[in-house]
């Protein structure tokens, strides 16, 4: 690998900010301690875990005690579908999601329906956003709680949870409408309130937090019930020991995020269409795939390249020291075209060729350049070596 | 467990050997489509008096060790007879590479799949030699022993995971393979299968069943 390191996968993970790091240090160092009541030390952690709350609750225009610090993503996404679920199973047992959710929620999804629920899976248009006909038709009387991704990891579409709540308010029962905003907090604006959102899962590593925390927001009033048992020290939906480290690391890097967040929201939106304008300058034959861009999150971009396989070029830009991610069967787990690209009409063909770039406050003008200069290169030599798209070059 | 490239298949996708077409080849091939996933095409130059290959040149549309393995196998080739050519197993392509991850083994039988086809067009243009593509059983397992069960980068047929073939007096295939259907690589298994016994001109459909 040579130069400095790009990285433009901030979706997969994100580095943890120094400043951050430096958040976490005393509460992994001198101050160890649980918090507590009455004694100094106690206190103190105490006070700095409800701070975070507030930070967070913030960011987000929810109240303090409707935020729980959990271990991750996952883990907040299991325990607020599952808990909803659970807690309104007398009432009924069906949910509804979308087949381009996130392979984390479907697979909490898939884990109720051997428990007895039932889903209904709403398909999505070519650029991502779920077929809102085929959402309205799929409500039932029993249909408890509905349940997207916010921002696709895979599009960078941005699900309109406002109509969404609408459509669900149209039924004559509460329906929870549950987002995953582990793509879109940080990125985009979102106010739970204004969106109606009874529930999110948030993870703090996708935003140069701390890896193995997230964030769950639960609505007062939200019918739920705990999944996990144990010692409840500080949230009855998430039992057991504090990280408080992880905790107050996370607190930071919202506080961080959200201190700058127009500016960083602008800088993004730029650095986005310098990185497309320039493939689309400099490089023949390539689809862009997911919404336009000043339409998706502005920290995402999803190119394929025609004639050439993704994993490929992952590999030639690994060695210039630039990390990016694509969704080429051959870089998959068991060797399938990724499902989001398929399930949006994209061959397989454009799927092999797919090339994800997601950003973080550390990306820079000079990372982009870099990054188009290697895709430049890398493209011509794939192509001098493909038997495809002769003619058309 | 830690999936990763070894050095040889490393520098083989940086600077692969004989990457191109040749201008009037002899014989060529095309294994695999776009459509599917990865595409190999390979060229020949073939002496017809000694029949030793004296070019060969490939173009690859597929991922890292897509290209190694080509490289490799154009490597190999090269310089030697047809029949030694026609001797040339995945395996042996995979272990001139230091090895290769079980998932990506299929890559190393594209390559030689693309140079045996490659050889028979020469055999069938230049010799006569019929292509043998009736539809049978030894002709199913030849084609199904070219389907690799990612997990182990073993074929299927080797694995003992095909339990029956049955060709029906329509040409209906149906074919019992032993994996679970939660297995994260039936798809890809069945796929590959499909894949494979599309090139049977005659047959009408595929059955799959899992034992």
């Amino acid at each position: 690998m040579s130069g400095k390191e790009v990285y433009l996968d901030s979706c997969k993970t994100s580095r943890l900010a120094p400043e951050v790091l430096n958040a976490m240090m005393p509460y992994l160092t001198g101050k160890y301690w649980y918090p507590g009541s009455f004694t100094s030390i106690g206190t103190e952690v105490a006070e700095v875990i409800e701070k975070a709350q507030e930070t967070v609750a913030n960011s987000l225009n929810a109240k303090p005690e409707e935020i729980t610090f959990t271990s991750g993503g996952t883990d907040a996404n299991n325990i607020a579908i599952q808990g909803i679920l659970q807690a309104n199973k007398e009432k009924g047992r069906h949910f509804i999601c979308s087949t381009i959710s996130h392979p984390s929620v479907l697979a909490v999804f898939q884990g109720l329906e051997k428990q007895g629920f039932e889903g209904t899976y709403i398909s999505a248009n070519k650029d991502g956003y779920i077929n809102l006909e085929e959402l309205k038709a799929a409500i039932r009387p029993d249909t408890i709680l509905a349940a997207f991704t916010h921002v696709n990891h895979i599009l960078g579409t941005i699900q309109d949870s406002k109509t969404i709540r609408n459509i669900l308010d149209q039924a004559d029962h509460k329906i929870y409408l549950f987002m995953d905003s582990c793509e879109a907090y940080t990125k985009i604006p979102i106010d739970v309130e204004e969106l109606g959102i009874d529930s999110l899962s948030i993870s703090a590593h996708k935003f140069n937090g701390p890896k193995g925390m997230g964030i769950l927001y639960v609505k007062k009033r939200t019918e739920i019930i705990p999944t996990q048992f144990g010692i409840v020290r500080l949230y009855k939906l998430k039992p057991g020991a504090i990280n408080v480290p992880g905790i107050v690391g996370t607190a930071k890097a919202v506080e961080m995020a959200f201190s700058d967040f127009d500016k960083q929201f602008e800088r993004y939106r730029k650095l986005q269409a310098l990185l497309y304008d320039e493939i689309i300058k400099r490089i023949p034959d390539t689809v862009l795939n997911g919404p336009p861009i000043g339409e998706r999150s502005p920290t995402h971009l999803n190119v394929t390249f025609r004639f050439i396989e993704g994993e490929a070029i992952m590999m030639m830009l690994d060695f210039d020291n630039i990390h990016v991610e694509t969704g080429s069967a051959c870089s998959s787990r068991n060797l399938q075209p990724n499902y989001i690209l398929m399930n949006t009409g994209r061959t397989h063909e454009e799927s092999h060729g797919s090339v994800r770039f997601t950003m973080d406050r550390f990306v820079t003008k000079e990372d982009i350049i870099k990054t188009v200069d290697a895709l430049e290169k890398t493209a011509k030599e794939l192509r001098r070596r493909s038997p495809l798209g002769k003619k058309e070059q | 467990m830690v999936i990763k490239y070894s050095e040889l298949v490393i520098k083989h996708f940086k600077n692969p050997h004989n990457v191109g077409t040749i201008e009037n080849p002899d014989a060529s091939a095309t294994e695999g489509s776009p459509a599917c996933g990865d595409q190999l095409t390979v060229y020949l130059k073939v002496n017809p008096e000694t029949q030793l290959i004296e070019d060969i040149k490939f173009q690859s549309y597929g991922c890292a060790s897509n290209i190694a393995t080509a490289s490799i196998i154009t490597d190999l080739a090269l310089g030697k007879t047809l029949e030694q050519a026609k001797g040339i197993t995945w395996k042996q392509a995979a272990d001139e590479l230091g090895g290769l991850p079980p998932i990506k083994m299929h890559c190393s039988v594209l390559a030689v799949d693309a140079l045996r086809s490659a050889i028979k067009n020469w055999e069938h243009k230049h010799l006569g030699k019929e292509i043998d593509d009736s539809l049978n059983k030894k002709n199913i397992v030849k084609e199904l022993q070219k389907v690799i069960y990612g997990k182990i980068g073993v074929d299927i047929v080797s694995l003992k995971l095909l339990k029956y073939i049955g060709v029906g007096e329509k040409n209906n295939v149906l074919l019992e393979i032993a994996v679970k259907k939660d297995d994260p690589f039936l798809d890809d298994v069945k796929h590959e299968i499909n894949e494979r016994l599309e090139k049977f001109p005659d047959i009408a459909s595929v059955k799959i069943s899992l034992v």
